[in-house]
């Protein structure tokens, strides 16, 4: 008990002094996993939005797919990036196995399906007037593609934030890809991993605390977000 | 009268069934024209076709005296046929942002935009109303909103779709007042209604939707009993 309390005293210490090592951890993991979501989030809307606009063969097994894709776990996306960029995988000269690169790209394709489903969730549920009142009006596909995201615009704030908050805690894929260097491929959730194992637990209580005010800062965006909470009339 | 628009063999189906098969449909400049048929008849989804939203399955269509597949005549349509919903959608932002939509859309210049604005709220007397969120308004605000929004785009044709279906008499009034300025103004109007006879004196023609077929009725008040003249 005594040396939990004492880790968690180290762990306020090293946030708040600044502690290098810790804070290059916590901004890698910011950075790569901004980079993947910004990414992820406009191939997404289009995909879900083309999913809702428009009636094709094979558009209900899409739907299904990407909703059934949501659930593949983080280690496995983190496998099949790790075989194709392996020295032996298709795309192996690219050699972007262990960079913040091959870390991106898993974690935009882990965001993905959870980004298409809860986007395409707030598309079908759009109001069809919206699309037509612009196109009467005057605008172009694109312009009407953009207000029709205005209008939806909690929905997709809401599916931005859980594909944020899903692919800033996972561990299995950037673990992975990015094989947890330090300085340059650790992040928050393969550090806490490393740190509890060796039994160094400030640093892991320290990142695990950053990873909580993460998961309400997001929650309260959210709230914020979604504005005043009511149905429109 | 100059012809503006003119739809030849328009033929919808809609999940297989034939919704309507019009031989021809011609929309002349400065005339009101009321579309008025059973429910399911196919009024909107022809109004629809005529703004360019929704495509028939054949058409023949001419606009301005030229031949035109109906996927390019839709694109000439966007904002130059305005078609207003039953119940019109208005953006989630302020009155003054939804009548500037499609002012912007064009690419004027603000200044520009601010003065017709100005003008579109005054047209419609709605200027107290600028800063106020469009969603909410009461249903003859919106509708009017809706108006100002379309008149300020100088539209060649205006599609209403059963413009005052479940509105009180005295937004039902301020509407019929607003289709009248707009027609005066040299609008070309098509009203989809199931109540001609409130409508029948700003109408100059009466067309009736019945069996898949486009028939021409005498204006007027006499125009609501079912008299079938073939329309062309």
């Amino acid at each position: 008990m005594d040396s939990l309390s004492a880790a968690t005293a180290e762990s306020f210490r090293l946030l708040f002094s600044g502690d290098a090592d810790l804070w290059i951890i916590i901004f890698t993991s910011f950075s790569v996993s901004v980079k993947a979501i910004l990414f992820a989030v406009p191939l997404a809307f289009v995909v879900a939005f083309l999913m809702a606009h428009l009636r094709y063969p094979g558009r209900r097994a899409m739907i299904a797919g990407f909703s059934a894709m949501q659930s593949i776990p983080a280690v496995v996306v983190g496998l099949t990036v790790y075989l194709v960029f392996s020295r032996s995988g298709p795309l192996g000269d690219l050699k972007l196995l262990f960079t913040q690169t091959s870390m991106v790209i898993g974690q935009a394709l882990l965001a993905l399906p959870m980004l298409v489903a809860l986007s395409h969730a707030a598309f079908q549920a759009a109001d069809r007037r919206v699309w037509e009142t612009s196109v009467t009006l005057g605008a172009r596909p694109v312009r009407a593609f953009m207000t029709l995201i205005h209008e939806i615009r909690f929905g997709l704030i809401a599916a931005f934030i859980a594909g944020f908050g899903r692919i800033i805690a996972e561990v299995g894929c950037s673990m992975m890809v990015g094989g947890n260097i330090l300085g340059y491929t650790r992040n928050i959730p393969t550090a806490i991993a490393l740190e509890t194992t060796k039994g160094e637990f400030a640093q892991a209580i320290a990142l695990g605390m950053v990873l909580l005010m993460l998961a309400l800062m997001l929650n309260g965006m959210l709230a914020f977000f979604q504005g005043r909470g009511v149905m429109s009339s | 009268m100059t012809e503006i628009l003119r739809y030849s063999d328009l033929r919808k189906s809609v999940h297989g069934r034939l919704l309507f098969d019009i031989e021809v449909l011609a929309i002349h400049d400065r005339t009101c024209v009321a579309l008025s048929g059973k429910n399911g008849a196919g009024k909107s989804t022809l109004l629809r076709i005529i703004a360019g939203l929704e495509a028939p399955d054949s058409a023949t269509v001419s606009y301005a005296g030229q031949d035109l597949s109906w996927r390019r005549a839709a694109r000439k349509m966007r904002g130059n046929a305005i078609y207003l919903h039953q119940n019109p959608y208005l953006f989630d932002c302020s009155v003054t942002d939804n009548i500037a939509y499609g002012l912007r859309r064009r690419g004027m210049p603000l200044r520009e935009i601010s003065v017709k604005v100005s003008e579109a709220l005054e047209w419609a007397g709605i200027g107290h109303l600028q800063m106020r969120n469009a969603r909410e308004l009461s249903g003859g605000e919106r509708q009017r909103v809706a108006f100002a929004r379309a008149r300020i785009l100088s539209p060649r044709i205006l599609l209403l779709d059963e413009p005052t279906s479940s509105m009180d008499s005295e937004s039902r009034a301020q509407a019929f007042r607003m289709i009248k300025l707009l027609k005066d103004e040299g609008v070309s109007i098509i009203v989809a209604t199931h109540e001609y006879h409130t409508l029948a004196h700003l109408c100059d023609d009466h067309l009736l939707l019945q069996a898949g077929g486009l028939q021409s009725q005498p204006p007027g008040p006499q125009g609501s009993e079912r008299k079938i003249i073939p329309y062309s």
